[in-house]
């Protein structure tokens, strides 16, 4: 039973972060034009691990619905380097997401706290 | 020390050592792989290869010298490979949904719930059912088994229906652990539909050919029709095995060919080997690739030979059908694949059983009828080294390779894989040992049958030689006829000391008097002429007339002292003319082999054989001796034999007016066929000369050339005359 619960869970997990990360990606390119180990780097540092393998599919995947684009960036040794910037549709998507995830952000913490009688008093 | 070699990867050159550029292409080949059903795969494996030369360039600006295994085994490690995308939160291609809840599933099936009926895929032999009951009961597969064998044909139906309503404990693994059926081009003969099928079945691929070729050699031999279930008497066994030994089996062999698609990319190999795409089974066909002929025998037995030239471009190409099932297409459509692919399974090894079976049995009977032929050894064979070789021939030469065959058989069921060299090496030696001792045997046979004693005639007086029919029939001096399924000719035991030869002949010839007489000759062989005397001597040869009968001996004794030496006996019975005899063939009843259109059969029935060995061509050269057939009435006369009327007859004496007339009919049309040739031979000719001369004015050629055809039609024309003259001088003598 107990193994069971583990791995309900561990989904959970994962299909929450699954809806998140998409949206975190978006945020971060939002920031401004982006190199792909970049948003691996600050994704790092905001303690949200992707590896490379996953962020590639995934950026191909926004470019090609039209959210995305990139830019060929010359770089100081070796070829040019791919850069990412959000496309005007993009930004219009983030903004509905940004919406979505503040209500979303909301609610949740609205309900992870304690229950208090009275709140309207 | 380690090879370094360059490489230009997305712009940039770096130097990396063989082996990890080895594990650098086999881990963009598991991407390629993973992503295969993925819309922007190319793209996304160029940005993940620039990321790794990225990645490599680093290091080398850091100051390595190379890229070593490490560095590579670091950069894959922080890119993740194919397995490590799936534990990633979420992002898995579409590809691997349907895969990890395949995972979840086995490990259910494995530790959680041991008391369910799985069907085992790791143990499995052929569907996993025997190895999953086994598993359920807590059993040793092999007894399940050997059970299973023993009920084969219950056993098998329920086999069957239990393979297709137990589910299986394989996972399906990442890119298709499904195994699909593919045309193998690499071993192919004609459209490598045998091969796939072979990789399919995991069956060798001998077999499976053999299962083709087997119809069509058959067709040649007019044996379409081979009821494999005659054996057993099976008379209304369902007729599809008949497809199987058919020519039908060349039409499917067509049809498999149009249907199936080629095995190109090292995807598709994999997935008809039924492999799980996974790095390692990557790296391994890869390196099976790479490394040549000897060592891919080695990691995939002796099936994939010839592949050496699959190289990356190849598996580049990967074809889009390898895409597995999208999952909606799953549910009822899929059982209904499965059930069908299942059914089709398991007439291909029913029909394997079936072969098996036939060919355990045939072996065990050879076995059998030698030994057989052990007790008619006394009275042949000489003691001391004549009976040793014996013998070893019995043993070496056919148990040997009986016993060999029949353990390969049960070792194979058993799963047994590894062949064990000394054994094989031991019966193949052994074997090879009897061949010593076959010419040893034949030799010392031959030289106790080397001589003949010298043939006297006998006189035997009838009792009543002045009747005018006498019918020779054979007198059965046992009262039993041994009616078993195997009768070795010319031997019918009498008692255990005692056997008889059927080694009698008859002979006719025109009696100078008015009365039958009977003359006999005792022969005999032996190892000297002395020998041959007493043993022809001994020959105890019984006649025995009771008015128009004539009663022979049915055989002639043999017994344990004095050996079977070809004794045999000769009779010439003097026909008078004007009178009639017949020579009977009394009927024993005996089991008969026989193979007819219908296959191969046994019946019970009189046979055909005359007691009398030896057929009538015996008398080709003996001008006085006619020439007769059993149970016939016939009459001397001066010129010959000839049958009494209103007796059967083999050959239609049609009238000779009739005949002749027949054969100037025939004559007349061969005449006007010729006529017409002629005349259609002509015409050709100048309508050819024709067109010639209208084509080609200048030619003096042509013209050198159409005198030739002139020539050659008037000798043809001189030819033809000349057959109807030849035509006619044959008529005219026929009818003189």
């Amino acid at each position: 039973m107990f193994q069971l619960t583990a791995m309900d869970i561990q989904n959970t997990q994962s299909q929450m972060r699954k809806g998140v990360l998409e949206f975190c990606i978006l945020s971060i390119i939002n920031r401004g034009e982006v190199y792909p180990s970049d948003i691996i780097d600050q994704m790092k540092a905001a303690n949200l691990h992707i590896l490379e393998g996953t962020l590639y599919p995934l950026l191909t995947r926004l470019k090609n619905a039209g959210l995305l684009n990139y830019r060929w960036v010359e770089s100081v040794s070796g070829p040019p380097r791919k850069y990412f910037v959000m496309t005007d549709a993009g930004k219009e998507a983030f903004s509905v997401l940004l919406q979505t995830w503040n209500d979303m952000a909301n609610a949740v913490s609205l309900l992870t706290q304690p229950q208090t009688p009275n709140t309207e008093a | 020390m380690k090879k370094v070699i360059n490489i230009n990867f997305q712009g940039r050159i770096l130097p990396i050592e063989e082996e990890s550029y080895e594990t650098l292409k086999q881990y963009i080949e598991s991407l390629r792989q993973y992503f295969d059903a993925e819309e922007g795969r190319d793209e996304i494996i160029n940005d993940i290869e620039c990321r790794i030369a990225e990645l490599c360039d680093d290091r080398l600006k850091k100051g390595a010298v190379c890229i070593t295994e490490d560095d590579m085994r670091l950069i894959i490690e922080s890119i993740g490979r194919p397995a490590d995308f799936e534990a990633q939160d979420g992002f898995e291609a579409t590809t691997s949904a349907s895969a990890s809840n395949g995972n979840q599933q086995q490990f259910s099936a494995n530790d959680e719930n041991p008391k369910r009926l799985y069907r085992d895929e790791q143990n499995k032999v052929i569907g996993g059912v025997c190895a999953g009951i086994a598993n359920y009961l807590k059993l040793d597969p092999l007894l399940v088994r050997v059970l299973w064998i023993l009920l084969f044909g219950i056993s098998f139906f329920a086999y069957v229906l239990l393979w297709i309503a137990v589910p299986n404990t394989s996972a399906h693994q990442i890119g298709g652990a499904r195994k699909r059926l593919f045309r193998d081009i690499d071993a192919k003969v004609i459209g490598g539909v045998c091969a796939g099928l072979s990789k399919y079945f995991e069956i060798r691929v001998r077999y499976i050919r053999l299962l083709f070729l087997v119809p069509s050699i058959l067709l040649v031999l007019n044996w379409n029709h081979f009821h494999l279930f005659q054996f057993w008497e099976f008379d209304d066994f369902p007729n599809f095995i008949e497809l199987t030994f058919s020519p039908s089996a060349v039409f499917v062999y067509i049809v498999l060919w149009l249907v199936l698609p080629e095995a190109k990319t090292t995807a598709d190999k994999l997935e008809m080997r039924g492999e799980k795409v996974d790095i390692n089974s990557i790296k391994n066909t890869i390196q099976t690739d790479m490394e040549g002929f000897g060592k891919r025998a080695q990691s995939w037995g002796s099936n994939m030979y010839n592949k050496t030239k699959s190289d990356d471009s190849q598996t580049a190409t990967t074809a889009s059908n390898t895409a597995p099932e999208p999952a909606q297409r799953g549910g009822c459509l899929h059982f209904a694949g499965r059930t069908m692919t299942i059914l089709f399974k398991a007439f291909v090894y029913f029909v394997l059983g079936i072969i098996t079976i036939s060919i355990l049995a045939a072996l065990f009977g050879v076995g059998i009828a030698t030994t057989g032929l052990l007790p008619l050894r006394r009275f042949i064979l000489e003691d001391g080294a004549h009976n040793w070789y014996a013998y070893a021939i019995i043993v070496f030469f056919i148990w040997v390779p009986v016993i060999g065959i029949v353990t390969a058989i049960i070792r194979k069921i058993a799963g047994i894989k590894k062949a064990n060299v000394w054994v094989r090496g031991g019966f193949w030696s052994l074997w090879a040992l009897s061949w010593v001792f076959i010419p040893l045997f034949f030799a010392t046979l031959t030289k106790s049958f080397s001589k003949q004693n010298e043939p006297q005639e006998e006189v035997y007086k009838l009792a009543n030689a002045k009747v005018n029919y006498l019918e020779v029939s054979a007198q059965q001096k046992l009262k039993y006829y041994n009616h078993t399924w195997l009768k070795l000719e010319p031997f019918n035991f009498f008692d255990s000391d005692t056997v008889y030869v059927r080694n009698l002949r008859v002979r006719i010839v025109k009696a100078a008097s008015d009365s039958f007489e009977v003359k006999y000759v005792r022969i005999s062989n032996g190892k000297t002429v002395a020998e041959a005397e007493r043993l022809a001597s001994k020959i105890n040869f019984d006649l025995n007339q009771q008015d128009s009968s004539l009663f022979l001996d049915k055989g002639i004794a043999i017994n344990k002292t004095d050996k079977f030496r070809n004794q045999h006996v000769i009779m010439t019975l003097a026909v008078p003319v004007g009178k009639r005899f017949k020579i009977t063939n009394k009927a024993w009843e005996q089991v008969r082999v026989s193979v007819d259109k219908r296959g191969l059969r046994s019946q019970t029935g009189p046979n055909i054989d005359f007691p009398f060995d030896g057929d009538n061509s015996d008398w080709y050269n003996d001008a006085e001796a006619f020439d007769y057939d059993y149970d016939v009435e016939y009459i001397m006369t001066p010129t010959g034999l000839e049958r009494v009327k209103g007796q059967p007859s083999d050959d239609n004496n049609e009238d000779p007016e009739q005949l002749k007339s027949r054969l100037e009919e025939l004559k007349r049309e061969s005449e006007k066929i010729e006529n017409d040739l002629k005349k259609t031979w002509e015409q050709k000719q100048k309508e050819a000369d024709e067109i010639k001369k209208q084509l080609d004015k200048k030619g003096d050629t042509i013209k050198r050339n159409s005198t030739k055809n002139e020539v050659a039609v008037s000798d043809t024309v001189k030819a033809i005359a000349f057959g109807f003259d030849a035509i006619k001088l044959l008529i005219s003598r026929f009818q003189s």
